[in-house]
């Protein structure tokens, strides 16, 4: 795929609108106005754009509890996110969801996941599907360094290389599972390794640098697609939050935090791309910046002038038929 | 547990009271805050009520005498027939310290999941029993129950309720076992000799869909008060059972009990609609005489189940008798039958039916309701049925083949059948003047079981 | 000529409909070709460890998978095939293993659709074996239906006889919920009348298999043969037992319970599960909270005991419900 103006605005913008919409959650939990367990995506905006710019209405996402990312890279709307977030009927699942289990089937996106490593085998499904109904599409898994010890990641991968599934799993490597330090509980170096155990297609990209994990993304949806297979890709990146909106971030050092905020921050690091190969200029960018702004404004004032669920609503939607 | 009644303190200056009258008598039903004594206190009569429903088992203390208050006057027992010990329970009420004589525990069963219940503690009773209980206006505690433990069940409840349904007093101090169900106009069942209104048994499930029907056990018979006498005149028996219910009624009487219905016909033309006539007859014949004799015997000097072996040839045609099983089971249910008629009341109705015998075969032509004479081909016992028919004016007249007397048991779908249509040509042609005719004189219900 | 299929050829059959009616219908699962259908090397395909998809990846290759040994993976991608467009059928081979994969079923499969607002549908189908009665012993005997009865969002049927089976598979197939399909193993061995062509039985519906005024006695599965052995042994005595035989878990059909308790006022459910907290406890809690006034006895239970399924034939055999537990619950309920 061309690194057209057209894409890397969309790139920016999207990269843009996760920042703020999870600044801006950060802002309305602290404030009392938000309810629920929320996990910030912030720092690792390249992944998911990075990622999703290959994807188009044939490809199925699952995302994790970390979730809000994936989505919007994935086209999800934001006025419906955030009605959702505030636990509006207006919200993208009625307000049934909440933060971890937001998705929209019409865009692809099999949902955020409460559960470490559910969306691995969900999107091997999704991979599963395409290849028997022959639609082209790919399913893509993103999870954590910590769901890659999960005995789904391992059953998933194992599966999806027997049948060649065109799926593609991106582990978010952000150096902590929750609390802890991946080094503890991961043995090998580069989780990407564990790819050789099921003879799988692997590929390393620095999850800070968006055009790093669009090349490599590009290439692993790319061999998906010809039915060559699956691939692991891990992406190297950080999380700028705790694990959740609350977490005071006791047990990470703050100059990692520090360094990794302040110099390997990916829409920083976009934004020198672009300027310096003149794919871009900081108008563009400013503009784009504005409308997120507004538009995440927006959604916010009319999330919070929604109407409330019915309490009926409790026990709808639980079958199909009765 | 039996309920006391003690000669209440009404007041702080009351020490002693006098018996003045005790307006029931024993036996009866009573309903709680109905008034069970009269006493008198510092010259001012006090009508005394009930704190319990049941039945008054025993009265300690006679009319005229005085007691200090708080002495053991009388007992109200839950229910008729269960033992009632009126020494221990008046031991008992005076000294509560005592260990009453009947409490004690059950003899735990040897299942391990199920015990019984001490006697004395609550008695178990089945939600559908309550329900039924509930229907019917019911106490279930009243009701012996046969269930594990002494449970009352569902079948408990309405077994009570077919033995002690609706008392009616008749005549001073002779209440009858008036058992009714159903909805609609009254219909009312008198059995024959020696026979109760299970003798009716086929033709309820036919009737109380659209009727309301009463089965009039009259005196002497199953749960109806036997009062001595030499005879029960059928006159008699046809006031009582005038007795026994509101306004008017369709009247349906087998064997004696046509000539009972006949009687009622005759006595009280106002309060019958129609009549329906099963093997009647206006004359016994030699041969039912000859029967009734031999009843009475065997009542008294046999068995149930050998008076009913002897009266089934009698009652039953051919075919039925053909059939072994058929034959045993009617001799089964036609001994449960005869065993809730005392030979007594054998020897008293015979010689009622005797002295009517003959008396009223002229005055059938005066018989204006319409009438519906049932009879069975194979009836040795009451063959002149079809003159009954023709001595009533416009009576119908049926004639199944091959039945016996029990004709009604034996082909109660024909039967039934004819009935039916029967009462709904009478409904057309003589309906009813209206509800709320004013009660007949003398007659009070002792219990509703509210 | 009525045909006499075991409950197995039955199933057979049903798969065999599905697969041929609608292209997004495969089924995935340890062995379901079993060997791989390598036709070339001359071996011959297992058809599953009881048999029972025998000959159907030579009528529909590629559309019978055979899986590794991954529960969680089976039914992880089951569940992520059916949502995205695919009705699969996947296979736990024995209920017993639904530790091992309780989460897609439980988290996921169940709740997509609640979660999403309604927006997602997985119309999944896992067919599981399950009972005692073949000396499996205590990891592979197990009835544990009650488990996935309990989770809001899953369907569980359950035939008692290879008639409903077919019937039932086909209706749990083309459901567009998740639904559990248990074939007791005492179930697995029976034979009888199975009607040909396509039909269902709907879910949701019990069935009187036996009327009777005296008694009821509900019974599911593996049960209903031992109810019908012992209404017959209580006819003889007197007593009428009528056996309802539920199929449907969840939903269930509790008008239909309430309708024959109603017309009885006695009530047994038997039970090859454990105790507690199963469909027996369901079944009288049901009774007990809105047929309180058709009770004229107390509602017995015929389960199994409160312990593993033990290997050796007598303690095995002394696990299961009988015809004489029955009949004895009957006796003692008065």
């Amino acid at each position: 795929m061309q690194l057209t103006r057209d894409l890397l605005l969309d790139a920016y913008r999207k990269m843009r609108m996760i920042r703020c919409f999870e600044e801006k959650l950060q802002q309305l939990v602290l404030a009392g106005k938000m309810a629920g367990f929320l996990h910030l995506y912030a720092g690792e905006e390249a992944v998911a754009v990075g990622v999703c710019a290959h994807l188009d209405a044939r490809d199925w996402v699952a995302s994790t509890h970390r979730g809000h990312g994936h989505c919007i890279a994935k086209g999800v709307d934001v006025a419906g996110m955030m009605a959702e977030l505030f636990g509006r009927k207006t919200g993208l699942c009625k307000g049934k969801g909440g933060s971890m289990h937001i998705a929209d089937m019409d865009r692809g996106m099999l949902g955020a996941n409460g559960i470490v490593g559910a969306g691995i085998p969900l999107a091997t499904g999704a991979a599963l599907t395409a290849q028997i109904k022959k639609t082209g599409g790919v399913g893509v898994a993103f999870f954590g360094d910590g769901a890659s010890n999960q005995g789904q990641f391992h059953e998933s991968l194992n599966m999806a290389q027997n049948w060649k599934l065109p799926a593609l799993y991106v582990v978010e490597n952000n150096g902590w599972g929750e609390f802890t330090p991946t080094e503890f509980v991961v043995p090998v170096a580069d989780i990407a390794e564990r790819a050789r155990s099921y003879a799988m297609a692997s590929a390393i990209a620095d999850g800070m640098d968006f055009f790093d994990v669009y090349e490599k993304a590009g290439q692993a949806i790319g061999r998906a697609r010809r039915g060559e297979g699956p691939t692991l890709l891990e992406c190297k990146t950080y999380r700028f939050h705790g694990h959740y909106v609350g977490d005071t971030l006791a047990y990470r050092p703050k100059q990692q935090a520090e360094e990794w905020n302040q110099q390997r921050d990916p829409l920083d690091h976009f934004e020198r791309r672009v300027l310096e190969a003149g794919l871009l200029d900081g108008d563009d960018l400013r503009h784009l910046d504005g409308e997120v702004a507004a538009e995440l404004d927006a959604a916010v004032r009319a999330a919070e002038a929604a109407p409330f669920p019915d309490p009926s609503d409790v026990t709808t939607d639980v079958y199909v038929s009765k | 547990m039996p309920t006391p009644i003690a000669m209440p303190k009404l007041g702080m200056s009351m020490q002693e009271g006098r018996v003045v009258a005790w307006p029931l008598p024993l036996g009866a039903t009573v309903a709680r805050g109905q008034i069970v004594l009269v006493i008198e206190s510092e010259k001012a009569e006090v009508e005394i009520e009930a704190t319990a429903s049941g039945f008054l088992r025993h009265t300690y203390v006679a009319v005229d005498a005085t007691v200090p208050c708080g002495t053991l006057l009388g007992a109200i027992a839950e229910t008729q027939d269960e033992p009632f010990d009126a020494e221990s329970f008046r031991i008992a009420h005076d000294h509560p310290e005592a260990p009453r004589a009947s409490a004690t525990a059950a003899p735990r069963a040897a299942a391990a999941s199920e015990v019984a219940p001490p006697h004395g503690a609550r008695k178990p009773i089945a939600p559908a029993a309550r329900a039924r209980a509930r229907e019917l206006g019911l106490d279930p505690a009243r009701v012996p129950g046969s269930g594990p433990g002494g449970r009352v069940t569902r079948e408990d409840v309405d077994a009570w309720v077919a033995r002690h349904a609706h008392r009616i007093e008749v005549a001073p101090g002779v209440a009858l076992e008036v058992p009714a169900t159903g909805r609609g106009d009254s219909v009312v069942l008198l059995p024959g000799f020696g026979t109760d209104v299970a003798a009716f048994a086929r033709q309820l499930p036919a009737l109380e869909s659209s009727f309301r029907v009463l089965g009039v056990n009259p005196r002497g018979v199953a749960g109806s008060d036997a009062p001595p006498a030499d005879s029960y005149d059928v006159a008699r028996m046809a006031d009582d059972a005038a007795c026994a219910f509101d306004g008017r009624a369709h009247v349906i009487g087998a064997s004696l009990g046509a000539a009972v219905a006949l009687e009622l016909a005759l006595a009280h033309p106002g309060r019958v609609r129609s009549l329906v006539l099963v093997t009647p007859f206006v004359a016994a014949s030699p041969r039912l005489v000859a029967v009734l004799e031999a009843w009475c015997r065997l009542a008294a000097e046999a068995s149930p189940e050998a008076l009913a072996s002897a009266l089934v040839p009698w009652f039953f045609g051919a075919a039925a008798l053909a059939n072994e099983r058929m034959r045993a089971r009617n001799v089964r249910g036609l001994a449960e039958i005869v065993a809730r008629v005392p030979a007594a009341t054998l020897v008293r109705q015979a010689a009622g039916l005797l002295a009517w015998s003959g008396t009223r075969g002229a005055d059938l032509g005066g018989i204006s309701v319409p009438a519906f004479v049932v009879a069975g081909a194979d009836d040795l016992l009451t063959p002149d049925a079809a003159a009954v028919a023709r001595a009533i004016p416009g009576a119908e007249f049926l004639l199944v083949p091959g039945a016996g007397h029990a004709v009604a048991l034996e082909n109660y779908q024909a039967v039934n059948e004819a009935i039916l249509a029967h009462l709904s040509r009478s409904n057309a042609d003589s309906p009813d003047r209206g509800r709320g005719a004013s009660s007949v004189a003398g007659r009070s219900p002792i219990s509703k079981d509210r | 000529m009525p045909r006499i299929l075991s409950t197995g050829q039955a199933i057979n059959e049903a798969l065999a409909i599905a697969l041929a009616s609608d292209p997004d219908v495969i089924l995935l699962g340890e062995d379901v070709a079993g060997g791989g259908a390598r036709d070339g090397d001359g071996v011959d395909e297992i058809g599953g460890v009881f048999g029972t998809t025998k000959g159907l990846v030579k009528r529909f290759p590629g559309r019978v998978l055979d899986t590794p040994i991954s529960e969680m993976g089976i039914l992880g991608t089951a569940v992520g095939a059916a949502a995205t467009g695919l009705r699969p059928v996947a296979e736990l081979m024995f209920i017993d293993f639904l530790g091992v994969c309780l989460d897609p079923l439980l988290n996921q499969a169940a709740k997509l659709r609640y979660m999403f607002g309604g927006k997602a549908r997985v119309p999944l189908t896992v067919r599981t074996v399950s009972g005692a009665g073949m000396r499996s012993a205590a990891q592979h005997s197990q009835s544990l239906y009650w488990m996935t009865t309990g989770i809001p969002g899953l369907k569980t049927v359950i035939p008692s006889n290879p008639a409903d089976a077919k019937g039932l598979l086909l209706a749990a197939i083309r459901d567009d919920d998740p639904v559990i399909f248990c074939e007791a193993k005492g179930v697995l061995m029976l034979r009888g009348e199975v009607p040909e062509g396509d039909y269902t039985v709907p879910i949701g519906q019990a069935k009187v298999v036996r009327a009777g005024g005296d008694v009821t006695l509900v019974a599911l599965g593996a049960t209903v043969a031992v109810a019908l052995a012992a209404a017959e042994q209580l006819a003889k005595q007197g007593t009428e037992a009528e056996v309802l035989d539920l199929r449907s878990l969840q939903p269930l059909d509790e008008a239909a319970i309430l309708a024959s308790l109603e017309k009885t006022g006695r009530l047994v459910v038997v039970d090859e599960s454990t105790p507690r907290c199963g469909i027996a406890s369901d079944v009288a809690a049901l009774c007990v909270d809105r047929g309180f006034d058709f009770l004229n006895a107390p509602v017995k239970r015929v389960t199994a005991p409160h312990t593993p399924v033990p290997f050796a034939a007598i303690l095995e055999d002394a696990f299961r419900p009988s015809a004489e537990k029955v009949i004895a619950a009957v006796r003692e309920m008065g």
